[in-house]
């Protein structure tokens, strides 16, 4: 069953015809060319896929596009403001915490999420929340450590 | 919607019901979403009794203070259940719903294509347990043991009005249609008794990965030492949660020693009957039962004193 429904990603106010049955990274990624959110596992079990649906860490593998309506979708691509990267993606690539790359869209907006719902997490939090995002680089190390770097500047800043 | 369509199947949280979907081994012809029915994610009080509305995110529940401080079994068993991204998306009520589970059923369609299509998937054969006309998949949720410890009641609210049920009774105990529901009924409310709240509780989860996966063995247990009575439950061990009634009536009326506890856990492997349908072996869950009923009654204990 086709329908047409209007979602909010990344600031803007896509018209779109899809099915019912049509995941939110399906549409993403071949309807909109939003290519930053990957397909990882498909199944919700890798993290790959995340996207931030009203501030909150989605798996855009396991929700429908219909359900999305009305709600403010982030993706990777809208993160960096005005052509500045955003402090996350910044950190990432201070401390290299990225080989392939694939998990990295992913990881930056768990943490993106897990910053937002708790201004000063500790690193056990960080680990624990971010435990759904899989990394098969085994990165994981660097990646707690970019989490963690942006976490005590929030601090500074304030 | 729901009266019309027998089969068709509810979707809140759907990290359950979209994953079993995309393995065909569920096919609805309908799916009916009631995410965006408003009023049932809520936690409230009333005369002592918590309620729970059915759309409640398993993440709200752990990090309600009131749950952590005085249900730690609810929230400990809400803080286990899959991912971070699971436990915002999934809901209790969800949770408690969750379809059954076993190695040869939660697969791809092309890597069940290999066998005869069993009992649980539409076909005529369990490759788990042979020459029985049952299907043998096992309860595998985290948040139903908590709160079967607790005597947690659900309302269940269909076509025909609304009735209240012991959480217990909502199961079937049959691994193929694991849940009791009346047609076009859905689950909207968790009770959770005043008698239980003030309690000692926890919950322990042992699984292959901690941080993603479905639990291999899960133990709640909740006591009260004024009234010295006690209560136990397991997942993952059975076709639906299994309440430990033999280690119930050996504590019932006792202090709780080390000596009895651990007298307890020896008859822990007698309360389920787990088979082979997950990767670790019978023998190997039912020796873990005991660890872990032993493991929660002390979490529980060291917590209140």
């Amino acid at each position: 069953m086709k329908k047409v429904i209007e979602l909010n990603i990344n600031g803007d106010t896509h018209d779109l015809l899809v099915s019912s049955n049509h995941t939110l990274l399906e549409v993403l990624r071949e309807k909109l060319g939003l290519m930053g959110t990957k397909r990882g596992c498909d199944l919700g079990a890798c993290g790959a896929c995340t996207v931030l649906i009203n501030g909150e860490a989605y798996l855009s593998c396991i929700m429908l596009a219909v359900d999305a309506v009305g709600k403010e979708i982030i993706t990777i691509e809208g993160l960096a403001a005005g052509g500045d990267l955003h402090p996350l993606q910044n950190a990432f690539i201070d401390q290299g915490a990225l080989q392939c790359g694939f998990c990295t869209p992913g990881m930056i907006l768990t943490a993106e999420a897990i910053l937002t719902e708790d201004e000063h997490p500790t690193e056990d939090v960080i680990k624990t929340k971010m435990a759904g995002n899989l990394c098969r680089c085994t990165g994981y190390k660097k990646i707690v450590e970019a989490v963690m770097s942006v976490n005590e500047k929030i601090g500074e800043e304030a | 919607m729901l009266q019309s369509n027998p089969a068709a199947k509810i979707l809140a949280g759907g990290t359950d019901l979209l994953v079993n979907m995309k393995h065909r081994v569920e096919v609805p012809p309908v799916v009916v979403n009631i995410k965006m029915v408003s009023d049932l994610d809520y936690i409230r009080h009333d005369n002592g009794a918590v309620r729970i509305g059915a759309l409640t995110p398993l993440k709200r529940i752990y990090q309600t203070p009131f749950i952590a401080e005085k249900l730690p079994a609810l929230a400990k068993a809400a803080s286990f259940v899959g991912s971070f991204h699971h436990q915002t998306m999934g809901t209790l009520a969800g949770n408690l719903c969750q379809q059954n589970r076993c190695k040869y059923y939660n697969q791809s369609q092309w890597w069940r294509s290999a066998r005869p299509t069993c009992f649980k998937a539409g076909g005529e054969i369990c490759h788990v347990v042979n020459k029985k006309e049952t299907c043998y998949s096992s309860y595998c949720g985290d948040s139903a043991p908590a709160l079967l410890v607790m005597n947690a009641r659900v309302v269940l609210q269909g076509a025909g009005g609304s009735r209240e049920i012991l959480l217990g009774e909502l199961y079937s105990g049959d691994g193929k249609a694991p849940l009791n529901f009346r047609k076009s009924e859905i689950l909207t409310e968790i009770i959770i008794p005043a008698e239980a709240v003030p309690g000692v509780s926890s919950y322990t989860k042992y699984a292959n990965r901690e941080s993603i996966d479905f639990p291999i063995v899960g133990a709640a247990f909740w006591g009260s030492t004024e009234k010295k009575a006690y209560r136990v439950a397991f997942t993952a061990v059975d076709k639906g949660p299994a309440r430990g009634h033999r280690i119930e009536a050996l504590l019932d009326g006792e202090d709780l020693s080390q000596d009895i506890v651990a007298e307890a856990s020896k008859l822990a492997s007698k309360e389920a009957a787990p088979v082979k349908n997950s990767i670790f072996s019978p023998g190997h869950k039912r020796k873990m039962m005991g660890i872990l009923f032993q493991s929660a009654v002390n979490e529980a204990t060291r917590r209140s004193g």
